[in-house]
């Protein structure tokens, strides 16, 4: 079967659950479309990598379905692996061989030809800055190298969909963002769908068009990033107060400052504005409440995953 | 660190053709797959020339000084004996040490990029298999020609030959089944290499290698038997010094030589069919998740 809707990647209700009950996705439904940069955002063990690892047929799903490019991932395993391509986590690259002989290995086993494959190396090669790179062993590469080896590695065979699984953990923060002006700058490559999975939150912002919200396994929010932060107002005020939250919070609300959108975690109350900071800050002073810190400053994904799982995303 | 500045907004290759759907030939991929085994376990002349080294102190040394020892019994010549029992070493030893790269691939290799490939898993152990038996064949081939150099005596008639290569292909298809297996059993390379000695010596020295297992005592002789090694080294003998096939009637006890052999070629063979299966079978469990 090939392709069939719109959507590139289909998961429908896909769980996974252990031997011994831990779940570690439940019923999780999202859609990629040609073309999109789809994030899955959650802390370690949020089920990021157990959702890739049923899609790239390496973890089996105890229910639900996934199709990849019309493929279905447990039916047709071979034909959903042959339209695309992974970036794993940690490396996983021969280390005794040589980049281009690394690029070559991935070429043949995704059946590109030989002559076809030569020429996708050299334009990858450039691409990706590795020209001198490719005829040196990979076990004298930095880990930005390697990286960018990967990355160039899962391209070569202009796979329909691309999975980059923690693309940038380990790396320094000036490689981090070299990578993902990379990234970046795949999106648009042949229509290729890309499903990102990462816990940092600027990575998500910056390069996903939708972001699911992982949480214990289930997605608790699914929409493009600015819609997300859109939810929380253009500007919060931050409040530690030091004696109830809870009535501190109460109080904002019947001061109408606080709307649904407001949340506490343990003292600190994070209050969206639908109002101007300064007004609100000045009403707030008036009200009475014990803070020990107020700040204002512009809503992050964090904030969102905070509201809506009460645990922080960011380390 | 290269700065890297290309632009990558348009599809360098968008137009040209699309990937199978179903990837490469199982041919194609098997060839592949046992081209990245050779280029990393033998891509240096050092990676190639060690091995050989066994071998060579075998023929060349230990075998005869041994000879020089032992006196040969009836019309067999022990120098000989000693280099064709020297093969069930070199083959489990290839073997064994060939399962190490099967857990680097995992530890710190290419092993999930390759599950990620359009290709029936299963070629994975096919390839490295292949590799094993081409380097098991390898050291046998330098081991024999040392030994003839050094005056050893083999008959060399058609059907001996075969009865000797199918014995070394099978017997290498049993034992590196065996290493793959527990390469992808066993957490770490530490306690792998520590298992060595118990997998590829010490059936060794039961099997027959250096003497008969008649000489053995009865109830060590009667798991000598049951050995894969045994059965292998008997064919060995048999295809090239022993014609009586003593080692062959010392498992069987029949009168017929060739049923003999091809009952000890038939329980080798079994033995490397279950495991060569099982190998693949453990392989792909251990793959998903």
């Amino acid at each position: 079967m090939g392709h069939t809707g719109d959507w590139t990647v289909e998961v429908e209700e896909l769980s996974k659950t252990y031997p011994g009950g831990v779940e570690a996705v439940r019923q999780v439904s999202f859609c990629v479309a040609p073309g999109e940069v789809f994030g899955l955002l959650g802390p370690n063990g949020a089920g990021k990598s157990t959702t890739i690892g049923m899609l790239t047929t390496t973890i089996r799903p105890t229910a639900g379905s996934a199709r990849l490019a019309g493929f279905d991932v447990a039916r047709n395993p071979r034909q959903a692996r042959a339209v695309s391509s992974v970036v794993f986590q940690d490396a996983v690259v021969d280390r005794a061989l040589t980049g281009r002989q690394n690029l070559q290995l991935h070429a043949r086993l995704w059946g590109v030809g030989s002559e076809t494959a030569e020429r996708r190396i050299g334009e990858l090669a450039e691409i990706f800055g590795l020209g001198s790179l490719l005829r040196r062993e990979v076990e004298h590469y930095s880990g930005g190298e390697r990286r960018r080896l990967e990355i160039a590695r899962a391209l070569i065979s202009d796979p329909k969909v691309l999975f980059l699984d923690e693309p940038t953990v380990g790396l320094d923060t000036r490689i981090r963002y070299e990578l993902l002006d990379l990234i970046a700058g795949i999106r648009s490559r042949s229509g290729m769908a890309t499903v990102l999975t990462t816990h940092y939150l600027d990575e998500a912002e910056r390069l996903c068009d939708r972001i699911a919200i992982l949480h214990q396994g289930r997605v608790v929010a699914l929409d493009p990033p600015k819609k997300l932060l859109h939810e929380l107002g253009h500007e919060l005020v931050e409040l530690r107060v030091a004696g109830d939250p809870g009535e501190a919070l109460t109080k904002l609300r019947h001061a109408g400052i606080a709307v649904d959108g407001a949340f506490s975690v343990g003292s600190t109350l994070t209050v969206p504005m639908d109002r101007s900071a300064a007004d609100a800050l000045e009403t707030i002073r008036n009200l009475g409440i014990d803070t020990e810190s107020l700040t204002t400053r512009r809503p992050t994904l964090d904030d969102v995953y905070l509201q809506l799982t009460g645990s922080r995303l960011a380390a | 660190m290269t700065t890297v500045t290309a632009g990558l907004e348009a599809a360098p290759y968008a137009d040209v053709d699309q990937t199978h759907p179903t990837g490469p030939s199982v041919r194609g991929a098997w060839l592949t797959l046992v081209k990245r085994r050779l280029a990393l376990s033998a891509h240096t002349p050092r990676e190639i020339l060690a091995p050989m080294a066994t071998p060579l102190l075998f023929a060349l040394v230990l075998a005869p000084a041994l000879a020089k020892m032992i006196p040969s019994g009836g019309d067999l010549d022990y120098r000989t004996f000693v280099i064709i029992g020297t093969v069930g070493l070199l083959i489990p030893l290839a073997c064994t040490f060939a399962g190490i790269g099967v857990i680097v691939d995992r530890k710190s290799g290419a092993r999930r990029e390759l599950l990620a490939a359009p290709i029936p898993r299963g070629l994975v152990v096919a390839g490295n298999l292949a590799v094993a038996a081409g380097l098991s064949v390898l050291q046998v081939a330098v081991l024999m020609l040392a030994g003839w150099a050094r005056g050893s005596h083999f008959h060399t008639g058609g059907t001996g030959i075969v009865w000797f290569a199918g014995a070394v292909i099978t017997f290498t298809v049993f034992m590196y089944s065996l290493a793959e297996i527990l390469a992808n059993r066993i957490p770490s390379q530490e306690e792998y290499v520590g298992l060595t000695p118990v997998v590829a010596i010490l059936p060794w020295f039961l099997a027959g290698s250096l003497f008969r297992i008649a000489d053995l005592p009865v109830g060590l002789a009667g798991f000598a038997r049951a050995l894969p090694l045994t059965h292998a080294l008997a064919l060995l003998r048999y295809g090239l010094l022993d014609r009586r096939a003593l080692g062959l009637h010392d498992i069987w006890g029949m009168t017929n030589t060739t049923t003999e052999a091809a009952l000890s070629m038939l329980v080798l063979g079994v033995w490397a069919a279950v495991f060569a299966l099982l190998s693949v079978r453990i392989f792909n469990r251990s793959a998903m998740a």
